[in-house]
């Protein structure tokens, strides 16, 4: 039997500063006889997560041994995201989840922090004393890099790295995961990629599988990465991680419904990660699936309750989904919606009553959740009165103009909308992701079964088109275009049939004619519009045929 | 697929769900053992219905581990992670969980590890290592060992004791397969089935991992291995 650990170990006991959390009294102070026993000296006990938050925020504190279920309110995982988040804990201290759990499934359910380490109950103090012992010669022997990813130094914690791993081949996972991690964080690629490859050429492991498809994601090499998360998921089925680097890939790829759909499947799986939550929501309101959108985001909210990650943000969308769910005349459960979205926005507004524009952008959810129930009066009124609070058009915050816009399209005042959104588009020039926002909502400020059937027909059309049936072409833009008259795309679409149809039966004046009229409606069309180039050369050609 | 078949779905469901909690309440029936231990050193260190009392909640804990790894294996939701670690440290580890019984009933216990790293999944071979030691404890006289070695391109991990050694019957290498369970004779081979598909759930290219029960050993009694790629 050999006992080398365990005198080294009680020297490091002795050492170091550990908070006990766990809500069972019984537990904490077993957990301190056992730490005392093993050499230990200074031991903090406390019961919840609040506590145990303050704690580290006064004190200096080496290992953390929390306990994942503290009853009512947060739980460990809460403890070490707010503790990693608002690095109240330094790198260079452990954080080490007790759980009675014996799987992995909470190691892979959690997407950004990670425990240093898990113990399993039951725990005694032979178990405890190896287990800690080991962990501490390996955080005494990591040291010098710990303190080099504390102070941020990601290049010298590299090079400490690269030193260590011939002297300790012990540590060799530890440091190749590491070492992949850096090199990615600094953008260095192409040395990331090469850290997980070696370890691939030793061994087919997960992780460093999972870290080489991320590299090929930011690469965009996104086949490849696809191809592999496929076979990682199909391998394990409980890698959660890789769900989440997949559906990126699939959206990269211009799949948005295969990506919900691998989200989906994951939050099944493990569905308290916050932050997966948030993406299936997002994902599922832009494919228009509001009801998938819906259950998605009361999910985010739900989980917000005792997380860091805990946003007005979500409410706003939970609301603004419930509304859309609400505005449609098919759906029986329409006022339920209608009622609570005003409810969430009452929460939100409470919950969050330090943001000050929260309130505006929640009365014109508002407006659109009266209108959608046909209290035209009301919304209007309240429209009105908000009006003067909203200022000046070029004052307007980009989210905030967007919520303004949508609503006063959904009070038939969409002449002002545009005027607005035409403000907003040249304002905000530079960045891509605002003016999509604002082409969509210039493209289709119509309820969401509206544009799934629009969206539908233009599918149809262009496959219409493709195949050479003009006529049927022209017939299901025609029919999208009665939808969603404004969209962009959709009238360029159709001018562009009509010129071919033109082009073969000359005949046919009658096509210029509506050319002209469709493009007449793209006339204020804002010169940042992706169409707006497609839109300019074919007015010069209808322009050219009718002269 | 047909509703019968539904049904038995939810009621495994239930019954894992059970079984967890029933483990989980062991975990703390444990935690009050060990302290007791602890406490009355003197008086119920070496009490033989003490030590039967921790054994049982031992196997029983045990049991319940490896019946909700084969639940999670027939949902198809259970895959090895398989990482490097140091095994003589990994040995040591788990070994440490078991010495307040195996000193309480007087076993001695060794780890004989060449100082290796090998390839597999922590928390999977935790349960079977617990459960083979946990196995030994029953049936050895006075030693149980651990063992680690490479052997043919394989890390080899054992437990060994000096006692009877396994039956004719039990001695066979190779996988077990669910039909091997016998629930008609007092062992229902569980741990093995469980050792067995966790051996299997380690491969290396064409290579499969799998289990080897014998007698001899370097104690004479028991060997179990279980033979990873």
């Amino acid at each position: 039997m050999t006992d080398s650990s365990q005198t080294a170990g009680t020297n490091l006991f002795a050492k170091l500063s550990f908070l006990v959390v766990d809500d069972f009294e019984n537990f904490r102070l077993s957990m301190r006889q056992m730490l005392r026993s093993c050499g230990a000296d200074r031991i903090e006990l406390v019961a919840h997560a609040t506590p145990a938050i303050q704690y580290c925020t006064y004190n200096h504190v080496d290992v953390v041994l929390c306990d994942y279920n503290l009853g009512e309110g947060k739980n460990g995982q809460h403890v070490l995201e707010e503790l990693r988040h608002k690095k109240l804990l330094k790198r260079s201290s452990l954080f080490l989840m007790v759980t009675a759990e014996t799987s992995k499934e909470m190691v892979m359910g959690a997407r950004e922090y990670q425990p240093d380490s898990y113990l399993t109950k039951p725990i005694n103090r032979a178990m405890l004393e190896k287990r800690l012992g080991a962990l501490l010669l390996q955080r005494s022997a990591l040291l010098p890099i710990y303190r080099e990813l504390d102070r941020e130094n990601l290049p010298e914690a590299i090079t400490l790295c690269l030193q260590m791993l011939p002297k300790q081949p012990r540590y060799k996972t530890w440091l190749m995961k590491t070492l992949g991690d850096l090199y990615f964080q600094l953008g260095d690629l192409s040395h990331a990629l090469k850290t997980y490859d070696d370890v691939l050429a030793q061994r087919e492991i997960s992780w460093a599988r999972l870290g080489r498809c991320r590299v090929l994601l930011a690469n965009h090499q996104y086949d490849e990465a696809v191809e592999g998360l496929k076979l990682l998921i199909e391998k394990h089925p409980d890698y959660m991680e890789a769900y989440d680097l997949l559906a990126e890939g699939l959206e990269k790829q211009g799949k948005p419904a295969r990506a919900q759909k691998v989200l989906e499947q994951a939050a099944r799986h493990s569905p308290n990660a916050l932050l997966r939550q948030r993406h299936l929501a997002e994902l599922a309101g832009a494919n228009q699936d509001m009801d998938t959108a819906y259950q998605a985001w009361k999910q985010t909210v739900i989980l917000g309750t005792y997380s860091i990650h805990d946003s007005s943000r979500h409410y706003l969308a939970l609301a603004q989904t419930l509304t859309d769910l609400s505005d449609d005349p098919d759906n029986d459960t329409a006022s339920d919606r209608a009622d609570e979205a005003l409810e969430v926005l009452g929460r939100m507004e409470k919950r969050f009553a330090e943001e000050p524009e929260l309130k505006l952008r929640g009365d014109l959810v508002r407006c659109r959740v009266h209108a959608g129930q046909g209290r035209m009066n009301e919304a209007s009124q309240l429209l009105e009165q908000l009006k003067p609070a909203l200022g000046e058009a070029d004052n307007l915050q980009p989210e905030m103009g967007l919520e303004y816009a949508r609503t006063l399209f959904r009070l038939g005042q969409g002449a002002e909308a545009k005027v607005l959104l035409g403000n907003l588009a040249e304002r905000f020039a530079s960045d891509p992701a605002i003016l999509q926002k604002i082409e969509n909502l210039l493209d289709e400020p119509v309820g969401f079964r509206q544009k799934l059937k629009a969206r539908a027909l233009n599918r149809d059309g262009i496959q219409a088109f493709e195949s050479g049936d003009l006529t049927g072409a022209a017939e299901a833009f025609r029919q999208a275009l009665a939808i969603v008259p404004d969209h962009a795309a959709l009238n360029l679409n159709l001018v562009q049939v009509l010129v071919k149809e033109y082009e073969h039966q000359p005949q046919r004046r009658e096509h210029l004619q509506e050319c002209q009229r469709l493009l007449q409606r793209l006339a204020n069309l804002p010169e940042q519009h992706r169409q707006h180039r497609r839109y300019k050369a074919l007015l010069r050609k209808i322009e050219g045929l009718t002269s | 697929m047909s509703d019968e078949n539904k049904q038995n779905i939810d009621f495994s469901m239930v019954l894992a769900s059970a079984v967890h909690d029933m483990k989980n309440s062991l975990g703390m029936l444990l935690n009050s053992l060990d302290e007791l231990r602890t406490e009355y050193q003197d008086s119920l260190g070496t009490s033989k219905r003490f030590n039967t009392l921790h054994y049982e909640a031992e196997r029983m804990h045990n049991d319940l581990v490896q019946l909700l790894g084969i639940y999670r294996l027939g949902e198809n939701n259970l895959s090895a992670h398989i990482d490097e670690h140091f095994v003589p440290d990994f040995l040591n580890e788990h070994l440490a969980r078991h010495t307040p019984l195996l000193e309480g009933l007087g076993i001695q216990y060794q780890v004989a590890s060449e100082d290796i790293s090998g390839f597999f999944d922590e928390d999977l071979l935790t349960g079977v290592l617990n459960n083979t030691i946990n196995n030994a404890i029953r049936y050895t006289r006075t030693l149980i060992r651990l063992t680690a070695r490479e052997e043919d391109g394989y890390l080899v991990i054992g437990v060994e004791d000096d006692g009877q050694g396994y039956p004719e019957s039990m001695q066979h290498s190779g996988t077990l397969s669910f039909k091997s369970l016998d629930f008609k004779s007092g062992s229902t081979s569980l741990g093995l089935f469980f050792a067995s598909s966790v051996a299997k759930l380690h491969t290396e290219g064409d290579r499969t991992g799998f289990i080897r029960l014998r007698n001899g050993g370097s104690l004479g009694g028991g060997v179990f291995e279980i033979w990873l790629p």
